[in-house]
């Protein structure tokens, strides 16, 4: 028994080389990737060449032929107020979301970390606007920012201020999306800055101690901010994407109203392409979603990155 | 004057006591070290000191001045950590610069990009930027003053946390197990460097380590810390030659310390194993006897013992015995040419230096002892 395990172990490694020398080791890694790549393509390259090829067409759901229009799907986007205007929300949202929830979650992260107890209560209580279902919280928002009977706007009367209709004024509408939106991404930003905090050493805040940094702001200047330099990198992007992103809020709450004044992005593909079933249009506002998350990736890794330290 | 002084420190972490009534004092240009096991408060002693924790009760001075509710930033004491806590983000240079930056500029002046601009900014940085080029030069690390630390090797980067040290000329210098982190031949080349070091620096110095060897080459003067307490503080050879206590004996000295069971009779004339050793205790009952490798030999008529094992090391032989009658093991620093001519397993006769050993009591203090009369050892 064990002379035929230690013939079966002598073989393997001839086996091996067998096996190496049919295809070359270049072959051996390519064959080891090919799950991946035939993924890669099928679910990612193909479809978005689809789509780049329907920008360019004038191609409507269940219709039987197409004719290739060129540039005129991206002319017609300048001219269509719904796409200007969520272009315009969008931008909105993405500067009202993405300094606001990455503030506030990097203070509520400093102050969870200086805290002596409750640690993992504040972290599950901030987290759980993550896991929990826009679409489900929807309800508890339209409730709660109900311009008459909303508890928000009853207590702004206690107070005897005035009491805006939050989601059904084009004025306050996207300020309320935003603080939802805050509200989500909050929990996520948190828990990433959570976890770049614990990374830091704790001797470097006894060494800038003893070097002379007497205020809570020269230490977090000194050590907290440079050593979180991957984290906020990391988390800016995410934030970006998932505001840029925004969708289900905007549907269940406004559907884009009132007059546009909340449409976004996303919803203006959904509508032209599941609602008007203008595939063509829809494929070309997509691209030009694309283009948009591309490019501020881009700008953010370029410009930022070179200012991080990493370990 | 007392360069720093800690009188009656006690610390708790909760329920666990990690100092207890803690007393010592540095004089100014003194180089003290605190060894122990680790855990038995010899850092929290020294954060302490540092003002990175904060005592339960007692108090600590810095050339006379009350620091105990004063912060670290305050106190004009500098620290290398045991892994060099360097800013990995800054360079060389700028790591060396920050006690100064944090000191002489405004939290204005030290905003980035515009602040230089501001008032007199300009004048103290380059100030600061001569001061740490003449530390930089000191070391030996003025060659590496644009790398990160992530760019240097474990010695190098202990240069810099010595320099981010020196730099502003503190009144205490406090080091934690700097060491500890390097490899053995540039642990020895570097412990004179440190010596020579707090020579010129002058500042009074408290160096925590758990190494022995380094304690006693360094200090003027040992603690040796266990459980929270100070058990002795003394010169290195005091403390070798003159423990206060067993576990300070135990612990100071390689191969450690025999230690050995024994009995005072009426007379006080103490015996190990039934075999008279020559000392005399005041007073009759069980004691511990202890002595050095060095200071017991093989003769004749001594504490009978079986040979176990024996390591030659070129300039000396240590024997391994154990005893016959309480079964304790024993090691003998012998000179090479003395090994006794027994083989491994074989019975040999130990006797030892009266006048070198010593003798505890229960709870481990050190029994004045006196030597009654010392057998001429026969080989």
């Amino acid at each position: 028994m064990s002379d035929a395990a230690a013939a079966a172990y002598a073989m393997a490694p001839r086996e091996r080389s067998r096996a190496r020398s049919l295809v070359g080791d270049g072959g051996a890694a390519w064959l080891l990737t090919l799950p991946a790549i035939i993924a890669y393509l099928l679910m990612i390259l193909l479809p978005l060449a689809g789509v780049l090829a329907l920008a360019f067409t004038d191609y409507e759901f269940g219709g039987t032929s197409f004719r290739w229009i060129g540039s005129e799907n991206f002319a017609d986007m300048l001219k269509d107020r719904t796409f200007m205007a969520s272009i315009r929300n969008t931008v909105i949202y993405c500067f009202f979301v993405v300094p606001l929830s990455i503030g506030i979650a990097l203070l509520l992260a400093i102050l969870i970390e200086a805290g002596a107890r409750g640690r993992a209560f504040f972290r599950a209580v901030f987290f759980l606007p993550v896991v929990s279902l826009t679409v489900a919280m929807a309800t508890a928002w339209q409730y709660l920012l109900h311009p008459s009977i909303g508890p928000v706007n009853a207590v702004l009367r206690g107070l005897g201020l005035g009491t805006p209709n939050w989601l059904g004024s084009s004025d306050w509408v996207l300020m309320s999306l935003g603080m939802i939106g805050v509200w989500e991404n909050v929990g996520f930003n948190l828990v990433l800055f959570l976890a770049g905090l614990t990374a830091i050493p704790r001797e470097l805040y006894g060494a800038a101690e003893v070097d002379g940094a007497k205020s809570a702001w020269s230490r977090f200047a000194l050590v907290t901010w440079p050593l979180l330099g991957p984290t906020l990198l990391f988390v800016i992007i995410i934030t970006m994407t998932r505001s840029i992103r925004v969708f289900d809020s905007v549907q269940t709450l406004t559907q884009g109203g009132p007059n546009n004044a909340s449409e976004v992005l996303l919803r203006t593909i959904y509508q032209e392409g599941f609602h008007y079933f203008k595939f063509g249009y829809s494929a070309a506002i997509t691209l030009v979603f694309l283009a948009i998350v591309l490019a501020v990736m881009l700008v953010q890794t370029r410009l930022i990155d070179r200012r991080i330290h990493y370990g | 004057m007392a360069g720093v002084s800690v009188s009656a420190v006690s610390k708790s972490f909760g329920v666990t006591e990690v100092l207890k009534d803690v007393s010592l004092e540095v004089r100014k240009g003194e180089f003290v070290s605190l060894v122990g096991p680790s855990g038995c408060g010899k850092t929290t002693l020294m954060r302490i000191i540092a003002g990175l924790e904060t005592a339960s009760s007692g108090m600590v001075t810095i050339e006379g001045r009350d620091v105990t509710n004063i912060r670290a930033a305050d106190r004009d004491v500098a620290m290398v950590f045991q892994n060099y806590a360097l800013y990995p983000h800054l360079t060389v240079s700028q790591n060396l610069a920050v006690p100064l930056v944090m000191r002489r500029l405004s939290a204005l002046q030290r905003m980035p990009l515009f602040g230089r601009f501001i008032g007199d900014a300009k004048a103290k940085l380059a100030a600061i930027s001569d001061e740490t080029k003449r530390t930089a030069e000191m070391l030996g690390i003025a060659h590496l003053m644009d790398r990160k630390p992530a760019q240097l090797s474990g010695g190098q980067r202990q240069r810099v946390a010595l320099g981010r040290a020196i730099v502003r000329h503190p009144r205490v210098f406090l080091m934690d197990e700097p060491l500890s982190n390097l490899d053995a031949a540039l642990r020895v080349h570097t412990r004179a460097e440190i010596v020579a070091l707090h020579r010129r620096v002058g500042a009074a110095t408290v160096y925590v380590t758990h190494d022995q060897s380094e304690a006693m080459t360094m200090s003027d003067r040992v603690a040796v810390m266990m459980g929270g307490e100070i058990l002795q503080i003394a010169a290195p050879e005091e403390i070798y030659l003159d423990p206060a206590d067993l576990r300070v004996a135990s612990f100071i000295g390689s191969p450690k310390i025999n230690v050995l069971a024994a009995e005072a009779d009426e007379r006080g004339r103490v015996s190990v194993d039934g075999v008279p050793t020559g000392l005399l205790a005041p007073s009759r009952g069980p004691v511990t006897f202890a002595v050095r490798p060095e200071d017991i030999a093989p003769a004749g008529d001594g504490i009978p013992a079986r040979l176990t094992h024996v390591e030659f090391l070129g300039d000396c032989a240590l024997l391994h015995a154990e005893t016959i009658g309480n079964k304790r093991p024993v090691i003998c620093r012998v000179a090479p040419d003395r090994r006794p001519r027994v083989a491994i397993g074989g019975e040999i006769s130990l006797w030892p230096d009266a006048a070198k050993s010593f003798l505890f009591d229960g709870n481990g203090k050190r029994v004045s002892a006196a030597v009654a009369k010392q057998k001429p050892a026969h080989v």
